[in-house]
């Protein structure tokens, strides 16, 4: 078992950490909480997602057919018309696609559709795309051609020069090809070919598509747009290649998909206006929402993932708070809770933001036909978006799905709230809890302090009472223990008296009985008595006189004891008093040698010095008696600081062992039986004491060794002097 | 033939000293309480009273005796002998009126000193008798005969010790007196403490006439001097 020393004080505080609990269950049970928050949110967006796909289900007309129905999408020929945010200047100049370029596919040998000679390799290539605005579909091809060749400017003919071929299921259902060909530069001029694919002419110029070639540094670019109502599900482009300006044969041909026949014809995926302007309405929603085709790929999308803030953050607004209590939370509370919550950041990288295919577990779910949900986090890991998805169906089958997107940061921001508000309860209930403890704790240490104090003070070292202890009326086990030490003591405190009265009460008791035997012998003695009685009598006035001496011995302490507690004290020189005494020796012990020894200063102190003579007079006589005939009694008075320090030393037997301190105590003789002569009650040193005691000074005896031998007894006591 | 009372509660005592002083031709008669005393007194006063202090079952029983003796006459001699000693006990005693207080260790010839002393005093302050044996030191006169004492031509009220002391002390100015001799001289014989009190009652009785008295010299450890010069 370990006892350290730890007061009540520190065990309070220690079991008070306990309290620190709090926080962890609060902070649990708010997890607990967000975790049930998240799967309402997965469970809302799910319905959300679930109503947009409702409006959306059975209507085909939305969905592209073509694509819809084939199994898979193949990048290149599949094509995807993105969506444009602003209209494009058509000057074959590239540079209003910039933002889009990363979008653009480049076509070379892999899409290479006709060599005129294998074995020669591909001259031509081009970069390519396409994208939607306001009705039209825009395209631009970047076409590196060491070598262009327009079309002669008499020429009837269009398709032995370079040039773009198109090709598209028109809306009507008819398959219509076109060839973009010029005669220089500037704008294009398209032609439309018989719907044979065989025939090659006649052509009518098609002004509807419109768009311009610019010859560059690597080849050439054509930049054009063809009105959506032109362009069906189907499309397909290729570039001809055509070298040799004599000849005129096509060498190469590179496309999207074959326009010679609608069967090989690539698909367009054209972001659909009607499904956007139904989840146009949910534009005001909370989430990004998405519907895809069934290849993942982008039909309509609307709200944006960074500005939505969601259902639960917008409960949580707060106004500006502006009270002190407001100010503090804010400057100094906040600062510290948000060392450890994380506020959700508004900028993050979102990965989807123009995507145009989407994929994941909860789309692959939904494809087969059943609600999905999925949590990500952005790639900068600094938040976490919820996507559910649910599947659009046309007759049993799954056309598409809506996706709806959210960041939790809503959760997050209403968990922050929640765990300030803990927080703040937490803190509150925390310190005033403490704080209680620790009064409480603090009011019980020091009322046990207290009475530890009180009883330490209430008996001194003697075993005597110096003051009573008051109990406590406070009505406790520490009211009871302090009663009871106030009953002990005050018991105690009679019995010391009756034992303190004891010598007086018994001097005072016997005195008559001895005045009797006195008197009466004093009677005798005055009558002729014969030799013979006269020796007993005189023997008996001998005993009496002893007894006599000790009645008065026993009553000088008593008296002393009751002198002290009103004697008048005044200021008085203690080298001169002592000096005194020791003149007063020498004449009264004229056989005894005296090495005297006394400083120079008055040392004056505050005292009786009728006292300090009497004091000085038991330990003389105290010195005297126990003294080797012969040797000197050496007293020596100094000063040290502000005490006065006086030393009685005489050479003669050692004290008892252990008894250095008893001989102090009133009726403490240690003296051997043979040696008394006189009668001693042990009160001499008792007094003496009791006059070092009242002049707040203190009294030691111990043996002067030296080298182990004993040399003799030395008395000293010390006495506070005034330093003016 | 002087009449002498004794109130005192223990026969032997009271017998042993009844004995001792009709030897010494006094009338003597003794009571054992208060209330016997006090009824023989309101008949006939007697020329001196011995008293205990305690009586029987009245502790302070003595105190109230000398009250009411002091009450009857002024003059009468009023000697306090009892086993209680203490300083309190002293004062309290002489200041109810006594002449002298006395402890019971006394011994016959000392008691009867002190008688005779007593009576000395209340003859001549009854008789005019001129006959002086007067010593003086500046302001102070003392009068053996008549046991009194003057400082500055006015009496000082002290008590037969008091005299003594006062009158050892005077006897021979400059020289010290110890203790001892004081002891001797008061013809009394208590420790060293009574006689420093005895001392500083002196010194207070003195100062009560005259704030400037400083005639009574501790010399510390052996004792006291008189000294004219103040």
């Amino acid at each position: 078992m370990l006892h350290l020393p730890i007061g009540l004080r520190t065990k309070v505080a220690i079991l008070s950490l306990f309290l620190l609990c709090l926080p962890w269950l609060g902070y649990q049970y708010v997890w607990e909480m967000e975790k049930y928050l998240r799967h309402g949110q997965e469970k809302t967006l799910e319905g959300t997602t679930q109503a947009l796909a409702t409006a959306l289900h059975e209507r085909p007309k939305l969905f592209d057919k073509q694509a819809s129905f084939l199994s898979q999408v193949e990048q290149g020929r599949d094509l995807y018309a993105y969506p444009l945010a602003g209209p494009i200047q058509l000057d074959g100049k590239l540079g209003d696609w910039s933002s889009y370029r990363h979008r653009a596919l480049h076509y070379g040998e892999h899409h290479q559709l006709f060599s005129a000679d294998e074995t020669k390799p591909l001259k031509v290539d081009f970069t390519h795309m396409v994208g939607k605005y306001a009705g039209y579909l825009y395209g631009f091809f970047e076409v590196t051609d060491p070598n262009v060749v327009y079309r002669g400017t008499n020429s009837l003919r269009i398709d032995n020069n370079d040039h773009l071929a198109i090709a598209t299921l028109a809306p009507d259902g008819k398959f219509r090809r076109y060839i973009v060909a010029t005669i220089r530069d500037g704008w294009i001029s398209a032609f439309e070919l018989p719907e044979n694919p065989k025939l090659r002419a006649p052509v009518t110029p098609e002004i509807k598509i419109q768009g311009k070639w610019l010859k560059t540094d690597k080849g050439y670019n054509v930049e054009l747009r063809i009105p959506l109502e032109m362009v069906g599900s189907k499309l397909g482009f290729a570039v001809i290649d055509v070298n040799d300006r004599k000849s005129r044969q096509v060498e190469a041909i590179v496309g999207t998909s074959s326009t010679d026949d609608v069967e090989n014809l690539g698909t367009v995926l054209v972001p659909s206006p009607e499904i956007e302007s139904i989840i146009k309405g949910m534009s005001h929603n909370s989430s990004r929402i998405w519907v895809v085709d069934k290849h993942g790929r982008v039909l309509a999308k609307s709200g944006d993932i960074h500005t939505s803030t969601n259902v639960w953050a917008q409960t949580t607004k707060e106004q500006q708070d502006d009270s002190y209590w407001g100010r503090f939370k804010r400057d100094y509370l906040h600062p510290f809770y948000y060392r450890i919550l994380t506020t959700p950041p508004k900028d993050f990288v979102d990965s989807l933001k123009d995507s145009t295919v989407l994929e994941g577990s909860h789309i692959r779910r939904a494809l087969s036909g059943r609600l999905g949900s999925t949590w990500r986090l952005t790639p900068d890991g600094k938040a976490v978006v919820l996507a559910a998805a649910s599947p659009i169906w046309i007759d049993d089958t799954v056309m598409g799905v809506v996706v709806a997107e959210e960041t939790t940061h809503g959760i997050r921001t209403l968990r922050n709230k929640a765990l300030e508000k803990l927080f703040n309860v937490i803190l509150t209930v925390m310190s005033m809890g403490t704080l209680a403890l620790f009064f409480f704790a603090s009011s019980i240490s020091s009322r046990i302090r207290k009475l530890r104090d009180e009883a330490e003070q209430a008996i001194d070292s003697q075993g005597r009472i110096k003051q009573a202890i008051v109990g406590s009326k406070v009505r406790d086990e520490i009211g009871d223990l302090s009663r009871s030490f106030a009953s002990i003591v005050s018991r105690l405190g009679q019995y010391t008296h009756y034992l303190e009265n004891m010598s007086s009460r018994l001097s005072h008791e016997l005195r008559t009985p001895v005045a009797v035997v006195r008197s009466s012998l004093e009677h005798l003695a005055l009558q002729e008595l014969s030799p013979s009685h006269q020796k007993y009598v005189d023997r008996a006035q001998e005993g009496v006189s002893r007894l006599n001496m000790i009645l008065n011995n026993m009553s000088e302490a008593t008296r002393l004891e009751e002198a002290l507690t009103h004697a008048e004290v005044d200021l008085f020189p203690l080298s001169k008093v002592v000096s005194g005494c020791m003149q007063g020796y020498q004449i009264t012990y004229p056989k005894q040698r005296f090495q005297v020894d006394i400083c120079q200063d008055p040392l004056s102190m505050h005292g009786v010095p009728e006292y300090i003579a009497q004091l000085m007079d038991k330990l003389i006589a105290n010195a005297i008696e126990f003294n080797q005939a012969g040797s000197a009694i050496e007293v020596k008075l100094s000063a040290k600081g502000k005490m006065a320090i006086l030393s009685i030393y005489n050479q003669g037997p050692a004290l008892p062992d252990n008894m250095s301190e008893q001989i102090f105590e009133s009726m403490v003789s240690v003296r051997h039986q043979q040696t008394q002569d006189k009668p001693h009650l042990g009160l001499g040193l008792y007094i003496a004491r009791l006059i070092a005691e009242f002049h707040h000074g203190s009294i030691s005896a111990k043996d002067r060794v030296i080298d182990g031998k004993h040399l003799g007894v030395e008395f000293t006591i010390r006495l506070p002097i005034n330093l003016i | 033939m002087k009449r002498i009372a004794i109130v005192e509660d223990e026969a032997a005592i009271r017998e042993n000293y009844k004995e001792v002083l009709q030897q010494q031709g006094y009338s003597v008669q003794a009571y054992a309480n208060r209330p016997t005393a006090l009824q023989a007194f309101t008949t006939r006063l007697p020329d001196l009273a011995i008293i205990d202090i305690g009586l029987e079952n009245e502790i302070d029983g003595g105190f109230a005796l000398c009250q009411s003796l002091r009450a009857m006459s002024s003059s009468l001699p009023i000697i306090f002998l009892t086993a209680r000693d203490s300083d309190f006990d002293t004062v309290c005693g002489l200041r109810l009126g006594a002449d002298d207080y006395l402890s019971k260790d006394v011994s016959f010839p000392h008691l009867i000193a002190r008688l005779a002393a007593l009576f000395r005093r209340s003859e001549l302050q009854n008789s005019a008798s001129l006959m002086e044996n007067l010593i003086e030191h500046g302001n102070l006169t003392i009068d053996v005969n008549r046991i009194q004492v003057y400082w500055k031509q006015q009496p000082i009220e002290l008590t037969v010790t008091e005299f003594w002391m006062v009158h050892a002390l005077a006897k021979h100015p400059g020289h010290v007196r110890s203790r001892q001799a004081l002891m001797q001289d008061a013809k009394i014989y208590v420790d060293d403490s009574t006689i420093t009190s005895h001392v500083k009652r002196i010194r207070k009785k003195f100062i009560a006439q005259d704030d400037s008295f400083d005639c009574i010299d501790t010399v510390y450890g052996m004792g006291y001097r008189w000294d004219n010069q103040g």
